[in-house]
């Protein structure tokens, strides 16, 4: 019951979150000039795109973009409920069909991302707290910034031009297997990284200061009990919180590493259906995205509740209140 | 983004048919070899990177230069066109007969030929293809406009048929050459227009095997094909066995996977890379694309437009030959003509197109117009001052305005996405707008001028021209025709309605062991003699 307690208005947050971003998503797209139909057209027509209003408005019926802007915006909110995103206005696809192919190509290369740059992260956080003397730890702090510095786009190009055409071991592009996915990933866990590295260091350096590190040193404990037992922990909550904004972050901001990979994910198809002006299909990738981040959101909520002792003990103390 | 960038070239090259064969480069024997044989220790699969996705299969939908170069692999049409001399030929049809008036057309189809579904070709598929694109309406607007006026397909016996029009057609005969008008299988087009997309049975020398959006196309040969029209260089069945197309959107990874061998062809060069590839190691393939030229195609309501004097003082202002080297490919030549020098039909106007900044300052000044002390004309305290709507080929309306500001004239670039484009041209709202129109028929000054064009996007008010323009349309006659074909280009560039830039050249490149790769008349890849020679 007190899970639940704790739970539903987090859920109820979610779901208000899903529904902002559909209606804001919504309303930015319909304020936008031009015709979307149109855009959409000719992506197929070419030049021989047809501007006949008759046609125009026959096309608009057919994929639901026609009467009153309310309407469109109700049946696009309940189609939700049913799992129809809708179709695809310049591949006739149903955009359900395409962000399902699309999304494991995506949550492949952010989940390998995630991990390598927390271990990346992790490592490099262990190695610069025990290095001595000062200096080089000031330099190894140094380094982790640059994987944001340097653009994804020439990293990923960088990489391609090594370890692809150079060496011959990974594919430059395509979908295929999990050799496909190492490159993209290992584009997208440098900055990754580079923002674990930044929580974890402000993290340990802190516990590094504190009295119960003084204690643990003055006790005699080994140093690599020290760091792993005390240190370490103390670094994990703020970097759960910080996972939650990097999965928001790699579940949108994939574009390029897809664009340059060539792969077929959710970002490369926002920024195909953007340029389209497939408004189907941009609606589809927000909410999708939005329900994404919600997931992750309360996920991260609940490991709090196991994690942090302090959040447990809120916890027990509302069951006590509650009998 | 460069991507961006090429993915809108493509608009500027949705090619046709060309007259001028392959460009000769040094070390570019891919479009004439006749001697070469497939090597037999060499596997004929061979890696072709696409620059984008396909979105649509279907060629009597598409329009999208990529999806065609698939599609003509495993689509075959009725007729087939001589890139070199713009002659039709039979291909699925044996003969045909076009009746005087350009109302009605008698194919004969050959015999024994079937889809790769193991049905028959007969005349009542053809007529259920032409029956099925005329419903697909604006799905289908390009294998619609060669239909213009479709009134219906007689089917007189299994290998006989006529196609009818209630108004003369002189564009369908070269249109039953395009894909636009490929002939697909009877379950083909009885599925939605959606599923066509993604999967189509054809006659060609090669079959779909699959296609995965945003990822990569494989097709494979054939066994059996017999029916390749008299322009290929070989009978029987294709010498590639498979073709893998992915789908590589980066132009840097095209390129860089071509030098390394992952990929064996790369489509669209970029245009800036092109002189690290003529060496023997690799094989180019550039094609100017048929039609008119990337031009200024001019609103004459709107704006300074309805003054000839300054349509035709821009037209003068601009250095074409300089625009060429700074936007174009080695391969290319400026434009001489409102048609590219590859389009049947074309005529040097070389001289009325020729730079001449004086010339275009003069006409001004006996127009009323006086030079501003910023170095812009103006005439009643209004500066002379157009816009141009355009969007790809950005780099080619740059080099333009920079060129028209020596001669005084501002240009201000307009620059959209593809849909506000076409909503310009649906609302008339333009001075010029900036693009070419590819079609392998004189008849595209029709499509692009015509007050009763669906396509119409230069506005003119002109009556002689709109008469001429109709009356090539309706003459049967081929040199009677050419007559009238040359005053319009004469008269279409003296007015200046359509003002060109760039001829823009479709260009490829492949390693050298992957030979006999063709363009036909549309500027597509045929692959049928395609060949690996070599590891």
């Amino acid at each position: 019951m007190t899970v639940l307690r704790f739970l539903l208005p987090k859920i109820a947050q979610g779901v208000f979150v899903v529904w902002a971003a559909y209606t804001v998503a919504f309303l930015l797209i319909h304020a936008l000039p031009g015709d979307p139909v149109l855009a959409a057209l000719a992506v197929k027509g070419g030049d021989a795109t047809s501007t006949d209003p008759e046609v125009l408005n026959a096309v608009r019926a057919q994929y639901g973009l026609d009467g009153p802007l309310w309407q469109q915006y109700l049946n696009g909110f309940f189609g939700l409920f049913r799992g129809d995103l809708g179709i695809s206005i310049s591949t006739g696809a149903p955009v359900a069909d395409i962000i399902g192919r699309a999304l494991p190509h995506t949550a492949a290369v952010a989940v390998f991302a995630l991990i390598l740059g927390f271990v990346l992260a992790l490592g490099f956080t262990v190695w610069a707290y025990i290095a001595r003397p000062a200096w080089v730890r000031q330099v190894l702090v140094q380094i982790p910034p640059l994987g944001i510095a340097i653009p994804a786009f020439l990293s990923g190009l960088v990489l391609i031009t090594v370890f692809s055409f150079g060496l011959g071991w990974f594919p430059a592009s395509g979908t295929g297997g999990f050799e496909s996915v190492v490159l993209p990933g290992v584009t997208l866990a440098l900055p990754t990284a580079a923002v674990f590295f930044q929580v974890f260091s402000a993290a340990v350096f802190d516990a590094g200061t504190s009295p119960f590190v003084f204690t643990a040193n003055a006790k005699g404990l080994s140093q690599s009990t020290v760091v792993f037992r005390h240190v370490l922990r103390n670094a994990m909550l703020p970097a759960i919180t910080v996972i939650g904004l990097q999965v928001a972050y790699l579940a949108g901001g994939t574009a390029v590493v897809e664009t340059v990979f060539s792969r077929d994910g959710i970002g490369r198809i926002t920024v195909d259906a953007v340029l389209a002006r497939d408004v189907n299909v941009v609606m589809g990738v927000v909410i999708v995205v939005a329900i994404v981040y919600a997931v992750v959101t309360l996920v991260v909520d609940a490991l709090y509740g196991v994690i942090d002792p302090r959040t447990r003990q809120t916890l027990k103390a509302k069951a006590v209140v509650s009998r | 983004m460069t991507t961006n960038n090429h993915r809108f070239v493509r608009w500027a090259s949705l090619p046709a048919g060309a007259l001028v064969g392959v460009l000769a480069l040094a070390g570019c024997s891919g479009g004439t070899e006749t001697t070469a044989t497939p090597a037999a220790d060499a596997d004929q699969n061979i890696v072709f990177a696409l620059k984008e996705d396909p979105t649509c299969i279907d060629p009597q939908q598409t329009s999208l230069t990529t999806s065609l170069n698939v599609g003509r692999q495993i689509v075959d049409s009725l007729l087939d066109q001589d890139p070199e001399t713009g002659e039709l030929v039979p291909w699925l049809a044996e003969s045909w007969d076009v009746s005087d008036d350009l109302t009605s057309y008698t194919f004969t189809l050959q015999d024994g030929v079937t889809f790769s579904d193991g049905t028959a070709l007969t005349s009542q598929v053809v007529a259920d293809n032409f029956d099925a694109i005329a419903a697909l309406g604006a799905s289908a607007s390009l294998a619609n406009g060669y239909l213009e006026n479709y009134a219906g397909t007689d089917v007189t016996s299994d290998t006989e048929f006529t196609v009818n029009f209630s108004q003369p057609n002189v564009q369908f005969e070269q249109g039953a050459t395009t894909m636009s008008l490929g002939i697909l299988s009877e379950d083909t087009i009885a599925a939605t227009a959606e599923e066509r997309c993604q999967s189509i049975v054809g006659t060609g020398a090669f079959t779909l095997t699959s296609y995965v959006p945003n990822d990569s196309v494989v097709i494979d040969r054939r066994d059996g094909y017999d029916w390749a029209s008299e322009l290929r260089e070989h009978e029987g069945d294709a010498y590639l066995e498979t073709v893998t197309f992915p789908i590589i959107t980066e132009a840097s990874v095209r390129t860089g996977g071509l030098t390394s061998g992952e990929y064996d062809v790369i489509q669209d060069l970029p245009y800036v890379d092109e002189a690290r590839y003529t060496t023997d190691e690799y094989n180019l393939y550039a094609q100017a694309n048929p039609g008119v030229p990337n031009s200024f195609v001019v609103n004459t309501t709107h704006g300074l437009m309805g003054d000839e004097s300054v349509r035709q003082a821009i037209s003068k202002g601009l250095d074409r030959d300089q625009i060429n080297v700074i936007a174009g490919s080695v391969s290319g030549s400026a434009p001489t003509s409102v048609l590219t020098s590859s389009t049947p039909g074309y005529t040097d106007l070389g001289d009325t197109l020729a730079f001449d900044p004086e010339g275009a300052q003069a006409l001004l000044e006996a127009d009323g117009w006086v030079l501003g002390s910023d170095g812009i004309y103006e005439k009643d305290g209004e500066k002379l001052t157009v816009t141009v709507t355009a969007f790809y080929a950005q780099d080619v309306l740059e080099a333009a305005q920079i060129q028209l500001k020596d001669v005084g004239i501002d240009l201000q670039l307009n620059m959209v996405s593809a849909g506000d484009f076409f909503g310009a041209i649906a609302s008339g709202d333009y001075d010029m707008l900036g693009a070419g129109l590819t079609r392998t028929d004189p008849d595209v000054l029709r499509v692009l001028l015509s007050d009763s064009s669906s396509s119409q996007w230069g506005i003119t008010g002109d009556d002689e021209l709109e008469a001429l323009l109709i009356e090539q349309g309706q003459t049967a006659d081929a040199d009677e025709r050419q007559t009238i074909v040359d005053e319009i280009q004469q008269m279409v560039a003296d007015r200046a309605y359509v003002i060109p830039t760039l001829e823009t050249v479709q260009l490829h490149a492949s390693r050298s062991g992957v030979e006999g790769i063709t363009f036909d008349s549309a500027s597509r890849i045929n692959l049928y003699d395609a060949m690996v020679t070599s590891n």
